[in-house]
């Protein structure tokens, strides 16, 4: 047997190993140990003036969830009561007007592919240059909204959008829809090409109306779709900094500072890592509930 | 309504044969009604888009004149001149660049080796490290900033792009095995089968045979982690400090001081950064339509 031969056979026969170590490896060093030095940087607190770390077990979890006069830290619910709102009202907003584009998309019309990729764009541009634009779309003198509302003559005074915690936040909504709604447009989409169109037309001629066919027959097939689109969107929001940052950070005061926001400002500006990480813990644990609560509650579907 | 409507109403009325009185069908209503959503959509997604594209061309003083202008007086590319001339935006260009091809070459050849091997064989553990590495997708990067933070500065290489490339290969890789590992899930294994009939060693069959099956696949992968990378802002703002490493994202930032924003500046920095985005949605919209949905629904 010649050199190459044994060389090929010896390469053929560690073809797993060579094809799957590197990975594991790389996955290792670059995903589990981060993620074990945020649980170890979760009960450690560095001194300021030393740097040096030292052990205090749950202390940095307890003053973040009830550090504080009352129960819980006020700043914890307050954020959490943000993150809440600007979470639930971007995914759902979102999700309706992906599900709306997503169905008239799925009709047949000529140019539904240059439709389909003026759709998109907004979703592969740099979530901090869509956060900038929409700061200046907002920006009282000389952003286009009150451009438009003003050159109409709908609005007399302009509208000081960013300088208002309510309006701020409708805004930060805003901008994340617009940001987020493409992805649920193409998941959508794609689920919407797996319902069978005869299935369609079987309930048209048997007389059901539009609302009897989405959910006797689109809904059960474009379900599994539907919980992939929510969940990556609602973990995504979780954890969203870009445009909160650039938007408003977090602003005006405190009142649209959501979680991401809030473990940044104490990691990076505030420079308590401990704490940071412990936030970075409670981040994580709530993703995988809220995956788990997700999968639990509507996982099960008769076509999977 | 205008007489110019009335007559191209008219002109598609008679070309579908239709009489002054008859209902339109229920089909051309559906139809027109789709189409007029879907353009009203469209033309209202487009609009910021726009409108920070002509900031971009406008003078410094149109920007800070009211009433607000949708069409520059006067359109320059100045702006443009300005930031590469006065800001490092060849060097942040570059960094972004190298960040994100870097990235995507490791992610795209470590996720395509694997991808084909969870695809086609099963060994000791493969279910559950398949398994771990897709979960590691879900874990959110914010929560990793401190970890991430002490690593690169304990090795280092804190305010390098290694240090960006590195924690950029985090969120991409995992994404980058699931995709190809269901693309591969798609590639008949009888061409395995046949390569080896053939006389072809395991590599050769995967090299020769099944790659050139799965370039749809990579090239799906490689734009959206080209994508994911180019655009990324958070690490890039933790790990990064000066011109040595920042990324483009975290120039466009860095136009907002404390009680001043650069806005036409920023408007063409913007465009800078968002180029690549806009091109690949444009020209290779498919891609990224299949690879996400080959890495987000196939679960």
């Amino acid at each position: 047997m010649s050199d190459q031969q044994t060389l090929r056979r010896t390469l053929d026969r560690w073809f797993i190993p060579l094809t799957v170590v590197p990975t594991a490896l790389w996955v290792l060093g670059i995903i589990v140990y981060p993620t074990l030095r945020l649980l170890w940087s979760s009960l450690h607190s560095r001194n300021a003036v030393t740097g040096d770390r030292s052990f205090v077990g749950l202390q940095n979890f307890q003053q973040i969830l009830f550090g504080g006069p009352g129960l819980f830290n006020p700043d914890f619910l307050t954020y959490t009561g943000h993150t809440a709102v600007y979470v639930g009202c971007s995914v759902t907003f979102s999700f309706v007007i992906g599900l709306g584009v997503a169905m008239l998309l799925n009709k047949d019309l000529a140019g539904r592919g240059w439709l389909r990729t003026a759709v998109i764009v907004p979703w592969v541009l740099p979530y901090v240059m869509s956060g900038l634009m929409w700061r200046w779309m907002f920006q009282p003198q000389l952003g286009a909204i009150n451009g438009v509302l003003y050159q109409l003559g709908l609005i007399s005074d302009r509208i000081a959008f960013l300088s208002d915690g309510t309006m701020a936040m409708i805004a930060l909504i805003i901008a994340d829809v617009w940001v987020f709604t493409p992805f649920i447009i193409i998941i959508l989409l794609a689920g919407l090409q797996n319902v069978p169109k005869q299935l369609h037309d079987a309930a048209e001629v048997d007389g059901a109306g539009q609302i009897a066919r989405f959910w006797n027959v689109t809904y059960p097939f474009l379900k599994p779709s539907i919980l992939v689109a929510l969940t990556i969107r609602i973990v995504f929001d979780i954890r969203a900094l870009d445009i909160v940052w650039v938007l408003t950070q977090g602003g005006p005061g405190k009142q649209t500072e959501v979680w991401a926001s809030w473990l940044y400002r104490t990691a990076q500006v505030f420079n308590q890592p401990g704490q940071g990480a412990a936030l970075g813990v409670v981040v994580l644990v709530t993703t995988f509930a809220v995956i788990a609560v997700l999968y639990k509650a509507f996982g099960d579907s008769p076509y999977q | 309504m205008s007489t110019t409507n009335d007559t191209l109403v008219g002109r598609v009325r008679s070309h579908l044969g239709l009489s002054t009185d008859e209902e339109w069908p229920a089909v051309v209503r559906e139809r027109l009604f789709a189409y007029a959503v879907l353009v009203l959509y469209v033309v209202v997604v487009w609009f910021p888009i726009y409108y920070i594209f002509i900031t971009s061309l406008k003078t410094s003083g149109e920007v800070l004149n009211t009433p607000v202008t949708f069409f520059p007086h006067t359109a320059t590319i100045q702006n443009y001149v300005d930031i590469f001339a006065n800001r490092p935006f060849a060097t942040y260009t570059m960094n972004s660049l190298v960040v994100a091809v870097t990235t995507t070459v490791i992610c795209v050849t470590l996720g395509t080796i694997s991808g084909y091997t969870f695809s086609r064989f099963t060994f000791l553990g493969n279910k559950s490290l398949l398994l771990s590495i897709v979960g590691a997708r879900m874990i959110p990067p914010i929560a990793l900033i401190v970890p991430f933070f002490d690593i690169m500065a304990g090795l280092g290489i804190y305010n390098t792009q290694i240090a960006l490339i590195l924690t950029y290969t985090f969120f991409n890789l995992p994404f980058a095995v699931w995709i190809m590992k269901n693309f591969f899930d798609g590639v008949p294994e009888s061409l395995d089968e046949q390569a080896q009939i053939d006389g072809c060693s395991r590599w050769e069959g995967f090299v020769k045979v099944i790659l050139p099956m799965a370039k749809p696949g990579i090239a799906a992968t490689a734009i959206l982690a080209f994508i994911f990378s180019w655009n990324e802002f958070v690490f890039a703002l933790v790990l990064t400090s000066s011109e040595a490493a920042q990324t483009l994202p975290v120039a466009v930032s860095l136009f907002v001081a404390d009680d001043f924003v650069d806005w036409a500046h920023l408007a063409a920095g913007g465009m800078i950064a968002a180029l690549p985005g806009i091109l690949f949605g444009l020209f290779f919209q498919r891609y990224i339509v299949s690879g996400l949905t080959q890495g987000a629904v196939k679960e």
